[in-house]
């Protein structure tokens, strides 16, 4: 077996510039992978941040039917004893109250339909991101009741600017009409339309007076540790609850944005595909031309006693060996570029538009992923070897004689 | 008791559109143990397709060659391809050695298709390329010798693991007259030591002279009587 091997790695050595190309082919192919699936990581870890960052949070804890229909009646009295033992739970980073409903806000000269939600200023600025998207003015404080924060572009459509007052109408849940008046404190640009156009904010003692929701909340939002650990961790904090309560991952409460996900990795699916099959094209050709410049070669082994598996094998090794030195560069390559995007972002700022739509910024960080990496490499590493069969069946069943007398 | 019989062995090519070329005509030979006998005759005379077909790298459109008791033809490949590997040593015009391995590797590569252990085949192989004068150029490569080191390179390869017989197919055209009269030398020395069999395909008077046995092919049929020196 060792002599097979040496002569394998003598014919890669013998001739570089063939077993260049070929490893030019499995490292481009390598890098390309492991770049592409770094860079769709990225965007997709960026993607779910950003998303459950200003809307939903990691997990949402409700009382049970809200997720079905979100009425103030379906609500959480008593809350605070709840917070305090969520917050206490070792994977939870932040947990904080909201209030929820729709409302009608108007302006002296329009008005919209918006969604309320009353959060605690100081446990969601832990929580989300949207105290730091305030474009303008600031954030709501913790004795400012009568301040809302709106987005920049339903101040743009109310007509209206910061100190400005505007008015909240909706339902109580008593029944009565609830009404008050705020004043613009901080306009917000999130980049998403839905809410910059249709959500306000209030503090959560305001909505508490606005609903009449005194003591209660329609809605515990918590973030943890790993947001990819949204499910486990959701599980583990609904066996600690009684069974009135829902707790809901990310991907349960935002269906859409897990299935856009889905989607995106099977899409990936085709690119790698096609790589795959322009890597097993460029390595298959110069293998193929290396047996067939070797003919005579094979025709002596084989006039000589080798058997047709210890040629199959020789030239298996050569395209292992090949496959190999390939995959070290495609790994550097692919780590190289992944890392350094990891750290200087790919700047995408022409698709901002399209980009804001899917919750990710104009920069994207590509992240590698180590089992991605690993699959890589396993897939670029067995095509190479795959695509060496014919070659080596081609060798193993030359007619020795005629090999011997091919030029 | 022969070593080895070709029996009416005929070979017809087929080329073109199905033009018919005979190479050999009906031939019966034996060959016996020892023997260090030359297959003279003309270019074209079948020498060449003689030694293939004794050395089952090719086939014969009929007849037999028998070795041990079993046509040797009729084997599948893969038999045929042990025969080759634990019976025979070739020296090709050509030389024909693997250009990736030293001098000391293609000596030693039959041995290591016949799982001779390591340290047995290193010694055997040093000791073939030291008798056959190339001890200096052991770690050389095909091409950083000679033609005339590379066929002895080749006689060594083909001896070193003590084959029942040696086929040589014009060992010696492609040589200078010393050179070649040198190789043939070593082979007739060699067959003398080792007793091993030499069937050598030649048309060099030099070099049939060194032969014990001629055999005389033309037209491919064999020309009676073979000359018994």
């Amino acid at each position: 077996m060792v002599t097979f091997i040496k002569i394998a790695w003598r014919n890669i050595v013998r001739n570089k510039k063939r077993s260049l190309i070929t490893i030019s082919a499995v490292g481009f192919g390598l890098g390309a992978l492991i770049f592409i699936w770094s860079f769709v990581e990225g965007a997709h870890v960026q993607m779910t941040e950003n998303y459950t960052s200003l809307v939903t949070g990691h997990i949402q804890i409700h009382q049970k039917g809200f997720l079905q229909q979100a009425k103030l009646e379906t609500n959480m009295a008593g809350y605070p004893a709840l917070l305090a033992k969520i917050r206490n739970m070792p994977s939870v980073v932040a947990v904080a109250p909201r209030i929820k409903a729709v409302g009608l806000i108007s302006s002296t000269e329009a008005s919209a339909g918006v969604e309320v939600i009353g959060v605690d200023p100081t446990e969601e600025k832990k929580l989300s991101r949207l105290a730091a998207r305030i474009k303008t003015g600031q954030f709501l404080g913790e004795t400012t009741d009568q301040d809302i924060v709106i987005g920049a572009a339903l101040a743009k459509n109310l007509n209206v600017v910061l100190g400005d007052k505007i008015v909240v109408m909706s339902q109580a849940l008593d029944g009565s009409i609830a009404s008050g008046a705020y004043r613009v404190c901080g306009l917000m640009d999130t980049g998403a339309e839905e809410i910059d156009k249709g959500v306000v904010l209030i503090t959560h003692a305001a909505a508490e007076n606005l609903f009449a929701m005194a003591g209660r909340t329609s809605e515990l939002a918590v973030r943890i540790k790993n947001v990819k650990d949204a499910k486990p961790a959701a599980l583990q904090i609904s066996e600690q609850l009684p069974s009135s309560f829902e707790v809901l991952p990310w991907q349960t409460v935002s269906p859409v944005l897990q299935q856009w996900i889905e989607f995106d990795e099977g899409f990936i699916w085709i690119i790698v595909f096609v790589v795959m099959i322009v890597v097993a094209i460029g390595i298959l050709n110069t293998v193929l031309m290396g047996v067939l410049e070797r003919t005579r070669e094979f025709g002596i082994l084989l006039g000589l006693g080798t058997q047709r598996g210890q040629i199959i094998s020789m030239i298996a090794w050569e395209s292992l060996f090949l496959g190999l030195i390939g995959c070290l560069a495609g790994l550097i390559l692919g780590l190289t570029l992944s890392l350094y995007f990891h750290h200087a972002g790919i700047d995408l700022t022409v698709f901002t538009a399209a980009l804001n739509t899917f919750y990710m910024d104009a920069l994207i960080f590509p992240r590698v992923n180590f089992s991605q990496v690993v699959f890589s490499l396993f897939l670029v590493l067995s095509t190479s070897i795959i695509v060496s069969i014919y070659p080596a069946w081609l060798a193993a069943r030359l007619k020795p004689i005629d090999a011997i007398r091919s030029l | 008791m022969p070593l080895i019989e070709v029996k009416n062995v005929s070979k017809t090519y087929v080329t073109g559109k199905n033009i018919e070329t005979p190479a050999l005509s009906d031939v019966n030979l034996w060959i016996g143990p020892g023997e260090f006998t030359a297959i003279a005759g003309p270019s074209g005379s079948g020498k060449s397709t003689l030694l293939h077909i004794l050395g089952a790298l090719d086939f014969p459109t009929a007849g037999a060659v028998i070795y041990n008791g079993r046509d040797i033809a009729a084997l599948p490949p893969d038999e045929q391809s042990l025969f080759r590997r634990d019976v025979l040593g070739f020296v090709f015009q050509a030389y024909n050695l693997i250009n990736t391995l030293t001098a000391l590797e293609n000596v030693e590569y039959i041995m290591l298709l016949k799982s001779v252990e390591p340290v047995e085949r290193r010694e055997k192989a040093v000791a073939m390329l030291k008798r056959v004068g190339l001890a200096d150029y052991i770690h050389r490569f095909p091409n950083e010798m000679s033609g005339g080191q590379q066929q002895r390179v080749a006689v060594a390869r083909a001896m070193a693991a003590e084959p029942d017989l040696v086929i040589a197919d014009e060992p010696t055209a492609n040589l200078d007259s010393k050179t070649a009269l040198s190789l043939i030398t070593l082979m007739d020395e060699l067959n003398q030591e080792k007793k091993t069999t030499f069937l050598f395909a030649t048309h060099d008077p030099l070099v049939m002279q060194k032969a014990r046995r001629v055999i005389w092919l033309r037209d491919g049929k064999l020309i009676e009587p073979q000359t018994e020196i």
